[in-house]
């Protein structure tokens, strides 16, 4: 008995420097399995440690019993400028959209700000975590760019960048040319989709620009392989160039290109793109899905669609063309995940995805798109996306399904720490209610 | 005795005039008065510059110099309902409207901005066509050799660009000589094309803008008359009343012309007209193959002028996507029939050239309305008589009949066809002969290669 | 009653029969009757039954909603679109001359797509571009009718007014957002700027409004003497101070909306909505003491400094303080879900689903005086109103059928099936043109 006892002091010791948690009488959604009525998950250091029907909590840990509320794992916003833009129409808040024409070097992470009151704002609404973009759609800056620089995954919650880190380096992004131009109107219609539209220009000199850029681009990766090879071979006159560091993760495969494509032919050219460099790829706010739904099926590029609450993209398209791109999307086998591609919406994401449902989409596979899928698309899924043993406690504690809007997130959790559900907008709402 | 100096007018090439003969008849023509049925065979005499006499059994009076026209067939003059032929700097008349105008008219100095409808923007209602005329300008000939002898043209710059003059398109020494009537209406537009709405140009910056602007001046104009008249009964005790040329412009003129081409316009145009209590002829008209748009028209019992400048589709290279929208589409497909369906409709309408100077574009553009259900004689009417009734002329021109002008077209084969030359055109009884043509009648069209004047 | 032949009744059949009876649905009426499981009988246009039973009447036309929900059309306060030719005149700061009724586009798309998203009536006005704007209109969304046709009948016009940045935006040309340097700066340049261009804008309305009381009073009397000159501007504020027209002000911040009541009370009007009011929880006092209804988002923020302080509450904490408060959308994409705005009230706030659905239905009525004809599922009043297939505040369920005036102008199956006959009909043109360019020359200057 004593043995046992000091066993277990010795384990309650090695567990004392992290918060454990353990929620019980759960309705847990894992999304990689069935869900579990009236369950248990045990939270510790930050971590999943155990999930299952009954589970006994450890000595010293924090109870929460939540009967009649469900768990499911926290949301990922695949495609946001969260901490890198506060207010759209200031620039000197917006951090999106540097100059240079090729910036791989350049990190969205470090210049996060973790106090960015958009923050405070998602997190409430289950958004644990999300990628944040050097450069989405042309806001800010001069849109002049080919390759922007690296998304960084993010915790919506940290002291600092550092601490709010999941990966540094998830995605590369690459402004594919098109004849429209890049950079476009800023947050409105995509490039490639401008170009079609009346009075864009002169084909012919279009169509040549884009073939100088195509070479430019093409050009550059060559280079990087050169420099790549260089540095293995620990060539006597090798010198570290930043940009091309930068590049050798994407050349290896580690690091897949980000790239903005919304019609079938641009999408086709940015695969090619991507198979003759040899390099990984994801397609971001493709419209044309049922044209390019079986080429990126069949080359296993997976998507990050963008709100589904819009608008179609021409006058005589039909009315929810927009609401039934994710169904589109899952019948033709295309792997896809949800991004809101600005901070005012983001923590309007599940709702985007309870509009995908009403139009055709599986319940299941929308929550899907909000969790495991962004976890496997951006190389994250052994530690985000599901309710699973030794994955990351991202998840959130709701009286509902939270793709309803009547729902309520009751607690939230992000790296194993209870999150306190208020924020700038929350504290003013308390302060006026108190105005006599 | 004549037939030698005959001769020498057929030359093709000839320009000049020489003297005109005082009396002249065309002899042993087919004759399409228009105003009555076809003469098979017969003669058209010309005295003084008007019509003595036309029929199958008219004496050729001795002195007449006689034009031998067996296998020919005339035809009134063509009136050009809508034209800017002669005023200066202007590119062609206009659909006006919202459409931005593809070639922009030249811009004057800059202006003051405007602040307000009391600034008088864009307004210079007190020009007449008649005096801006110039008479040398190269287009009347071009316009004339599709057999156009008259037009009503019209200054065309701004929202209210003054009023339009008839006149017939006699190659002379000064403008004057040629108007048939100063004063056919006033012109007006609805502001320059593309509004931004953020009005960094001043006022008005938006098609609510203009039409607030429109119905004040009418407002202001109603006001000035009453005061004028009152200043003009009694003048004692009361402040003498500002002289407003903007007001007094719109007040001489007896008839507005107003924009408009899609359904949804033609139908906010009749009601504006109906408001102003201003007697309008509408010009544009390209959606009025709808029944909608005509079936408003007709309850309104509307003159209509229909623009010749049928929507075309823009040129692509074979790989470039069609991006044009199903209206687009079905209004290119469309916009031809228009003028039959205004036919059929009953609908009182002309048609104007908007533009289409040159002769081969002039008469595609014709025969295409033929081609998509105008009956021929209904499109030489739209182009003649009722262009006349439209603009109350009717007396003077619009067909052949004794006493009229000697407005006339002579050529050989069907006047719309696209292998008919035209041989000779009469203007005010002097005769012209057309410019130097490529076999086939017309010369080439504006876009076809080897067309250097082109008229782009 | 409206007179129609037997045979023209039955022609009309596949639009609208003039009897309708939606039965076995769940009806959210707005009204005193409050949320029931039941059905509707309309004739004419109207209202005629609501209950849970209802007497069936002879030949009608029966929508089985199988349990589906119902509410009234939803009612949009703010909105842009059917207009032709620009919604501002932003040239000057005073544009109550313009108006909106002036250039109806009934061929816009958007008005489809609010259909479609359960919109029936849309509040159109001009933007905001400055201080005074232009004349306004309420419409309902007829798609397929004329302009004219549009209009919904009997509602009072508006005037828009705009405070905060964007009047004040064409006042600092240089350095200012979407402001080019070779502008000419208009005024106002500041918030102090916009007070003064609305009071000496009154003050000029007042002695116009004098000047023309006396001209009737001397007509009264038998005089015949010259009219004062009319002026559009001022007429319209005439108007307004008169009780014929309402004032609709686009706000932001506190302090603009507290400026605007105390103007607005000393000229001697008062405004009947705010609209946007991102910050009108902080002053929602006032607003009630004024008597103004108050239009906001549910949750746009951040796009500008002056909304750098706009709460997701803002609806809730105004409603809770005795504001008549509207969720609009000034969006044609966020026009089409309106009834998941109205959602928004229920998570921030803890409105409940009647309260919640009142900002996109009776509220709005209310706020545009048309409340004895829409906003509420109860006999007497027009038969606009939507199906949806799932709790209608919520994303999860999708619009089925909208009704206006009793007839059908939205059947979500029959836009599908429509959609692929537009297709087939586009299809055709295109071929047919392509086929008589390729007859013609093929080298053709292209034609500008």
């Amino acid at each position: 008995m004593k043995l046992l006892g000091m066993l277990v002091g010795c384990a309650l010791a090695a567990f004392a420097a992290g918060e454990t948690v353990l929620i019980q009488n759960a309705d847990l959604y894992p999304v990689t399995g069935a869900p579990i009525k009236g369950a248990s998950l045990l939270i510790q250091d930050g971590k999943i440690v155990d999930v299952g029907p009954k589970l006994v909590a450890p000595k010293g840990a924090m109870v929460l019993d939540v009967k009649g509320l469900r768990v499911y794992p926290g949301w990922i916003d695949s495609a946001t400028e969260l901490g890198l833009e506060e207010i759209g129409s200031i620039r000197e808040t917006n951090d999106t959209g540097e100059l240079g024409d090729f910036m791989p070097q350049l990190r969205a992470l470090s210049a996060v700000n973790p106090d960015s009151e958009h923050f405070g704002v998602v997190r409430v609404n289950g958004i644990t975590s999300a990628v944040t973009f050097p450069a989405l759609g042309g806001r800010g800056g001069t849109g002049g760019q080919l390759i922007s620089g690296q998304a960084a995954l993010v915790h919506t919650d940290g002291w600092t960048w550092e601490e709010m880190e999941i990966n540094r380096s998830v995605a590369m992004c690459l402004n594919f040319p098109t004849a429209g131009g890049r950079g476009g109107r800023g947050g409105g219609l995509p490039p490639d989709l401008q170009e079609i539209l009346p009075g864009a220009g002169a084909a012919g000199n279009a169509q040549r620009a884009v073939l100088d850029q195509i070479a430019k681009l093409n050009a550059f990766f060559d280079d990087a392989r050169k420099y790549q090879k260089a540095k293995a071979a620990n060539a006597p006159d090798f010198r570290r160039d930043l940009k091309f560091e930068a590049m050798i993760p994407v050349l290896e495969r580690k690091m897949p290109l980000a790239v903005a494509a919304a019609r079938a032919n641009t999408i086709h050219d940015a695969i090619a793109f991507a198979e003759k460099q040899n390099v990984k790829i994801v397609i971001l706010q493709p419209r044309e899905i049922a044209k390019a739904g079986p080429e990126l099926k069949a080359k296993n590029v997976p998507i990050i669609l963008g709100r589904v609450l819009a608008l179609p993209d021409s006058e005589d398209a039909e009315y929810d063309q927009a609401f039934t791109l994710p169904f589109e999307a899952y019948k033709a086998g295309v792997k896809f995940a949800l991004g809101t591609f600005t901070n005012e919406f983001v923590r309007d994401l599940p709702y985007q995805a309870a509009t995908a449902v009403a139009y055709g989409l599986p319940h299941d596979e929308a929550l899907k798109a909000l969790t495991i899928n962004p976890a496997q698309i951006w190389g994250a899924d052994d530690l985000l996306g599901s309710l699973d043993k030794g994955k990351i406690a991202d998840l959130m504690i709701a009286d509902g399904d939270p793709m309803d809007i009547r729902t309520q997130i009751r607690h939230l959790f992000i790296k194993g720490k209870e999150i306190t559900l208020t924020n700038k907008q929350v504290r003013l709402y308390e302060r006026y209610m108190g105005r006599q | 005795m004549n037939k030698l100096l005959l001769t020498a007018f057929l030359l093709p090439g000839a320009w000049a005039l020489a003297q005109v003969p005082g009396t002249m008849a065309i002899h042993n023509a087919k004759i399409v008065p228009v105003s009555g049925p076809v003469i098979a065979k017969g003669t058209v005499v010309i005295r003084n510059g008007l019509i003595d006499a036309v029929g199958d059994n008219v004496q050729v009076p001795p002195e007449a110099w006689v034009v031998d026209a067996e296998g020919m067939t005339v035809y009134p003059g063509l009136i050009d309902a809508l034209s800017t032929v002669g005023i200066p700097g202007a590119g062609r008349g206009g659909r006006g409207g919202v459409a931005t105008p593809a070639v922009p008219v030249v811009e004057p100095a800059p202006v003051q901005r405007s602040w307000g409808p009391e600034d008088r923007p864009q307004t210079t209602s007190w020009l007449l066509a008649a005096d801006e005329i110039q008479a040398d300008d190269r287009r009347i000939e071009t316009v004339r050799s599709s057999g156009i002898t008259t037009a009503v043209t019209f200054p065309t710059r701004g929202i209210f660009a003054g009023q339009g003059s008839i006149i017939d398109l006699i190659s002379g020494e000064k403008g004057a000589e040629m108007v048939l009537v100063p004063a056919a209406g006033q012109y007006l537009s609805l502001g320059r094309g593309g509004f931004g709405g953020g009005g960094g140009g001043g006022f008005p910056s938006s098609l609510m803008g203009v039409i607030a602007y429109i119905r004040q001046i009418y407002l202001d104009a109603d006001h000035y008359k009453l005061v004028k008249e009152a200043y003009g009964r009694d003048a004692r005790g009361m402040q003498r009343p500002e002289y407003d040329r903007a007001l007094e412009g719109v007040i001489a003129s007896k008839r507005i012309l107003l924009p408009a081409n899609r359904t949804v316009e033609i139908d906010r145009m009749l009601r504006f007209a109906a408001e102003l209590k201003q007697p309008m002829i509408l010009y544009g008209a390209r959606d009025a193959y709808e029944p909608a748009a005509a079936e408003l028209l007709k309850r309104a019992n509307a003159s209509v002028l229909v623009s010749l400048r049928w929507p075309t589709p823009p040129v692509r290279s074979p790989d470039q996507e069609d991006t044009d929208t199903l209206r687009v589409l079905e209004e290119r497909d469309k916009a031809p029939t228009a003028p039959a369906v205004l036919q059929q409709a009953g609908v009182k309408y002309a048609l104007y050239s908007d533009g289409l100077d040159a002769p081969r574009d002039f008469q595609r553009a014709v025969k295409k309305a033929i081609d998509n259900g105008l009956p021929r004689e209904d499109a030489l009417r739209a182009l003649t008589l009722s262009a006349a009734e439209i603009y109350g002329v009717a007396d003077r021109v619009g067909s052949i009949e004794k006493g009229k002008i000697a407005n006339l077209v002579l050529t050989k084969g069907d006047i719309f066809d696209d292998h008919t030359t035209i041989v000779m055109v009469f203007v005010d009884g002097k005769k012209y002969t057309p410019v130097e043509t490529a076999p086939g009648g017309r010369g080439p069209a504006t876009d076809e290669p080897g067309n250097p004047g082109g008229n782009q | 009653m409206k007179r129609v032949l037997l045979t023209a009744l039955i022609a009309l059949a596949p639009l609208g029969a003039d009897t309708i009876v939606i039965q076995n649905a769940n009806i959210m009426t707005e009204g005193p009757k409050g949320n029931f499981k039941g059905s509707v009988v309309v004739q004419d246009g109207k209202i005629t039954q609501v209950g849970e039973q209802v007497l069936m009447p002879q030949g009608a036309t029966v929508i089985e909603a199988g349990g589906q929900y119902l509410i009234p059309g939803i009612i949009d306060c703010h909105s842009h679109i059917a207009g032709d030719g620009g919604i501002n005149e932003g040239s000057v700061s005073v544009s109550s001359m313009v108006d909106i009724k002036d250039i109806i586009n009934p061929d816009d798309i958007a008005i489809y797509r609010a259909l479609a998203g359960g919109v029936t009536t849309a509040n159109i006005l001009h933007g905001s571009a400055n201080a005074i704007g232009g004349q306004t209109i309420v419409l309902k969304m007829r798609w397929g009718k004329s302009a004219q046709e549009m209009i919904f009948a009997g509602a009072l016009p508006g005037i828009k007014f705009a405070l905060g940045e964007n009047p004040k935006r064409a006042g600092n040309p240089v350095g200012g957002r979407g402001a080019g340097t070779t502008q000419v700066a208009r005024y106002p340049a500041t918030r102090m700027g916009v007070e003064d261009v609305i009071r000496e804008a009154f003050n000029d309305a007042k002695a116009y409004k004098a000047e023309w009381d006396a001209y009737d009073a001397r007509v009264a009397r038998g005089e015949r003497p010259i009219p004062p000159r009319k002026d559009l501007k001022l007429q319209a504020l005439r108007e307004v101070l008169e009780n014929k027209r309402y004032v609709h002000v686009h706000c932001y911040r506190a302090d603009e909306i507290l400026m605007m009541i105390r103007a607005a009370e000393d000229s001697g009007f008062h405004v009947r909505t705010f609209q946007h009011v991102l910050e009108g929880y902080k002053v929602a006092k006032e607003i009630a003491a004024h008597g103004a209804g108050a239009s906001t988002f549910s949750d746009w923020w951040a796009y500008k400094i002056e909304a750098i302080d706009a709460i997701p509450f803002n609806a809730a904490l105004m409603a809770r303080k005795g504001v008549l408060v509207s969720f609009n959308s000034d969006d044609a994409e966020l026009m089409r879900h309106l009834n998941s705005e109205a959602g928004k009230a229920m998570k921030y706030g803890g409105l409940n689903e009647t309260e919640a659905l009142a900002m996109v239905t009776i509220n709005p009525a209310k706020q545009l005086g048309i409340d004895k004809t829409v906003g509420s599922i109860e006999a007497g009043k027009d038969a606009d109103m939507v199906l949806y297939d799932g709790f209608p505040l919520s994303d999860l369920a999708k619009v089925q059928k909208v009704l206006i005036d009793g007839t059908v102008y939205f059947d979500r199956d029959k836009a599908i099936a429509e959609q692929a006959t537009k297709d087939a009909e586009k299809k055709r043109l295109q071929d047919k043109e392509r086929a008589a360019q390729q007859k013609q020359q093929p080298t053709r200057r292209p034609n500008q």
